[in-house]
């Protein structure tokens, strides 16, 4: 069988070139699982937002009056949620960083860079945490009509996801410590970065969505 | 030709339990997903039988409505989700890498995942009948029937339904990853694409399938599970909450999932016709596109299952639904041209491949009725339905099942099965299956309803209802010839060699069964039909176009 | 080289599916029936992951 050793050669002008190709003009099993488990992650998050923008058209008003307090809900972008997300975009940059200091052989960069993103995916989650229980603090919770059912679910298995990519961003570190990946094989840190870009990518749409989408007010209002 | 140095003789499994439980090798998993898959056919048969004894005569004779509910919601479930889209993908995974030339699936750890969640899954089900109510909302679970409210799913058995499905789901997009990255990475040379068998093809759509479409439910139940269980307002109206939603989002998934469990079993068929008629596979290029147009078009059919919600746009998805009969025409087509002057071997596989044929045409005509607008108002929810379902899936991936079970146990096995006890169980089956699932059709014109207990003695129902019943336990009886067959030809089947049936795809290339490591030699692929190349290489077809760069077969 | 390998094809054989949602969004819309939002969201984003699974398979794969 083909040996594994891969050459560091684009192919074509394909955009997967940064992502080695063997001898034999193929990607890496790792990484071409990857990539299919994040589309399968695609179509999960499209169910969700599917049952929201159902919900939102079948509203007449968005957000809606909260029922305890009169009041149409309202979702406070600072002082977590918007450096949360400003936090999150930078970590998929030192992501990317990393990835392209083990691909050059730069086992410092690599592990500084992987410890940050990893030290930011952490931060992220404790601050949606705090944002949770201070939502909480306000009677907005999971069972607070549509608005809180769609608001927690949406952003709860966005953090999920979030948080599994943090226990695999530990992984690789741990294993990066151990001297386990040099510039020929680390699959899995091209596998991981690209989970965690995605899970970025869906916590950008996640934010448009939920923070700056205009409502929509009764008809005649 | 393919006896191997380090396994002289052919000889069944006898490894240790501890080997088979932690085994990575495709093909113990193979053969452990069909285990499994037959284990929990079984109990889905028993609540068949629960619900047609129920139903052989008007009135209550044996159960109450509310214990009917949870037998034929459990039957569809099991069927479906622990029998047929794991058998089918159980076949998938003994054979695909041995029908491309690979050593092993891409992720082998990831693969024995995906088998024993399903075990897993099972047991949660089983569970769920000692919980103070079984899922009784149908395998649909609709809102608000699902929901967690007075009359009903009170009680955690419903909970245990939605976990069981979600673990159902994961195997189900893992396994998909791992087929595709097989597929299309672990080919060996010489086989192109387009010179894979049709079996891999199917594989390959029922995984896009998989991988694209189940996270769908999964999205749907978590949201059913967060209605239940933390007061939320997705599908529950009592909360705010849509039910049509979840039956968009459900059946944006479920109607996939129906050619998930078809498309394989036409792989399949699409296997046993050429080697029982002597003939190439006609139209090899048709039934790949056909195979991949059905997937594609399967996508976008969902809402007929929903025509009489109201809320459904009709023109749209009536116009989706008749498209998708001419794939599916296209291949019925293919496979009679491809018996068509071959000299037919009326041996068991082809028996069941032409009860195949023949049944799921009826499935697939009945269905295209159901897709006019008008004539679906008046049959849906009636057993007319319930005839369409039974005919495409139990006369279509069930007799494909079989097929393929016939057909491979000697692969897998190294024995062969009893032709006499085959065709008894080939009979028995089809007499059984047509007396129970075509007075349906009857029943359904006449309006009978679905999902009922009981129904009124002067409906004139009587007499097409006991039918069905005695069709059921015939059905039932020709699992006896099955099972002894199996038990007896694992014991003392007369050895099959590497090639019993003198076929035409690469698992024949290897001895029964194959070593740990699949092949020893690879013979030259130039064609879809490499072993036919070898008997006959004189007479072999032109190669196609793709010349590959290693011609050589040692590696 | 064959347009069955070149990956920007498999790209648009997924976007073929955004473009059956827009279809059916705009059926509903010409008809002023209530727009079935989710199943236009599903379709939308289903050609998205389409296009990305197809275009990976595609340019991920061997030569040969």
């Amino acid at each position: 069988m083909a040996s594994d050793s891969r050459a560091m050669t684009p192919q074509d002008h394909s955009p997967v070139a940064g992502l080695a190709h063997d001898e034999r003009g193929g990607i890496s099993n790792v990484v071409l699982g990857m990539l299919l488990f994040i589309t399968s992650e695609v179509m999960f998050f499209a169910g969700l937002f599917a049952a929201y923008f159902n919900v939102r058209a079948n509203a007449p008003q968005w957000p809606p009056i909260n029922a305890e307090t009169g009041e149409a809900f309202h979702l406070e972008i600072l002082p977590l949620v918007g450096p949360a997300t400003v936090l999150l975009i930078l970590s998929s940059f030192t992501c990317q960083f990393a990835v392209w200091a083990i691909r050059r052989g730069d086992r410092t960069a690599f592990l500084r860079n992987i410890g940050v993103t990893f030290a930011i995916g952490v931060t992220f989650l404790i601050m949606q945490g705090i944002d949770y229980t201070l939502l909480y603090s306000e009677g907005i919770t999971l069972s607070s009509g549509t608005f809180g059912t769609t608001y927690f679910t949406l952003t709860g298995f966005h953090g999920a996801h979030v948080f599994g990519g943090a226990i695999m961003l530990g992984v690789v570190l741990y294993r990066g410590l151990a001297g386990q990946f040099s510039s020929r094989h680390h699959d899995a840190v091209e596998a991981v970065s690209l989970y965690w870009h995605f899970v970025d990518v869906v916590w950008i749409l996640l934010f448009s969505l939920l923070y700056l989408l205009p409502g929509k007010s009764p008809a005649g209002v | 030709m393919a006896t191997t140095a380090l396994h002289p003789a052919a000889r069944t499994y006898r490894s240790t339990l501890y080997e088979w439980v932690t085994t990575t090798d495709h093909k113990k998993i193979g053969v452990m997903y069909l285990i499994n898959s037959f284990i929990f056919f079984f109990i889905g048969g028993l609540l068949a039988l629960g619900v047609r004894s129920e139903l052989a005569q008007p009135g209550l004779q044996f159960v109450t409505d509310q214990v009917y509910n949870e037998l034929f919601t459990m039957h569809a479930t099991f069927m479906i989700f622990l029998f047929i889209i794991p058998i089918l993908a159980g076949f998938g995974n003994f054979i695909v890498p041995l029908h491309i030339g690979a050593p092993d699936v891409a992720f082998p750890r990831i693969n024995a995942l995906s088998l024993w969640l399903l075990p897993m899954a099972g047991l949660l089900l089983l569970l769920s009948f000692f919980t103070v109510q079984a899922p009784a909302a149908g395998w649909t679970s609709y809102s608000p029937l699902a929901q967690d409210r007075p009359l009903g799913s009170v009680g955690p058995g419903q909970d245990l339904w939605i976990v069981a499905v979600v673990l159902v789901g994961t195997s189900s997009i893992l396994g998909a990853v791992n087929f595709l990255v097989t597929i299309f990475k672990m080919r060996a040379p010489g086989m192109t694409l387009f010179r894979m068998p049709i079996m891999v093809w199917t594989v390959l759509v029922t995984s896009v399938l998989g991988l694209l479409a189940t996270p769908v439910l999964t999205s749907a139940l978590i949201m059913l599970f967060i209605d239940r269980n933390y007061g939320g307002a997705f599908f529950d109206p009592r909360n705010g909450g849509d039910a049509i939603l979840y039956q968009n989002v459900f059946w944006f998934y479920s109607h996939p999932a129906v050619y998930i469990m078809v498309l394989p079993a036409m792989g399949i068929i699409s296997e046993v016709l050429p080697v029982f008629s002597r003939k190439p596979l006609f139209g090899y290029k048709a039934f790949v596109f056909a195979t991949a147009a059905i997937g594609a078009l399967g996508f976008s059919v969902w809402a007929h299952h929903m025509f009489t919600t109201g809320a459904v746009y009709l023109p749209f998805f009536s116009l989706m639904t008749f498209l998708i009969a001419v794939p599916t025409g296209v291949k019925m087509f293919n496979w009679i041209f491809t018996m068509w002057r071959g000299k037919l071997r009326l041996s068991t596989p082809l028996l069941f491949a032409l009860g195949f044929l023949s049944m799921f045409l009826i499935g697939g005509i009945n269905g295209a009725f159901s897709a006019a607008v008008p004539v679906d108002f008046a049959l849906h929810d009636t057993y007319w339905v319930v005839a369409h379902l039974h005919y495409v899936l139990f006369g279509g991936s069930v007799f494909g099942v079989m097929a393929g079970l016939y057909y491979w146990f000697p692969k897998m096995t190294g024995r062969m099965l009893s032709e006499g006890l085959g065709k008894i169980q080939f009979v028995l089956m089809f007499i059984g299956f047509n007396l129970t699932f075509f007075p349906m059709h009857q029943l359904g014109l006449a309006g009978m309803p679905r999902r009922i207990a009981d129904y009124s003695s002067t409906a004139g129902w009587n007499d097409l209802n006991l039918l069905a019943t005695i069709g059921g336990f015939t059905i039932a009886a020709s699992m006896v010839p099955l099972l002894w067959n199996i038990f007896v030809s694992l014991r003392s089947g007369k050895p099959a060699g590497d090639d019993p049936w003198e076929a035409n795809t690469l698992e024949w290339a290897t001895t029964s069964p194959p070593p740990p490591y699949n092949f020893d030699h690879l013979p030259e692929i130039r064609s879809e039909r490499p072993l036919f190349d070898l008997r006959h290489g004189h007479a072999a077809p032109a190669a196609t176009a793709v010349v590959p760069q290693s011609a050589s077969t040692s590696h | 080289m064959h347009p069955l390998r070149h990956p920007r094809n498999a790209i648009i054989v997924g976007l073929m599916f955004s473009f059956i949602g827009v279809v059916y969004w705009f059926v509903q819309y010409r008809a002023n029936f209530q727009t079935d939002i989710a199943g236009v969201t599903l379709l939308l984003l289903l050609g998205v992951a389409v296009s990305i699974m197809a275009y990976v398979l595609i340019a991920g794969s061997p030569n040969d």
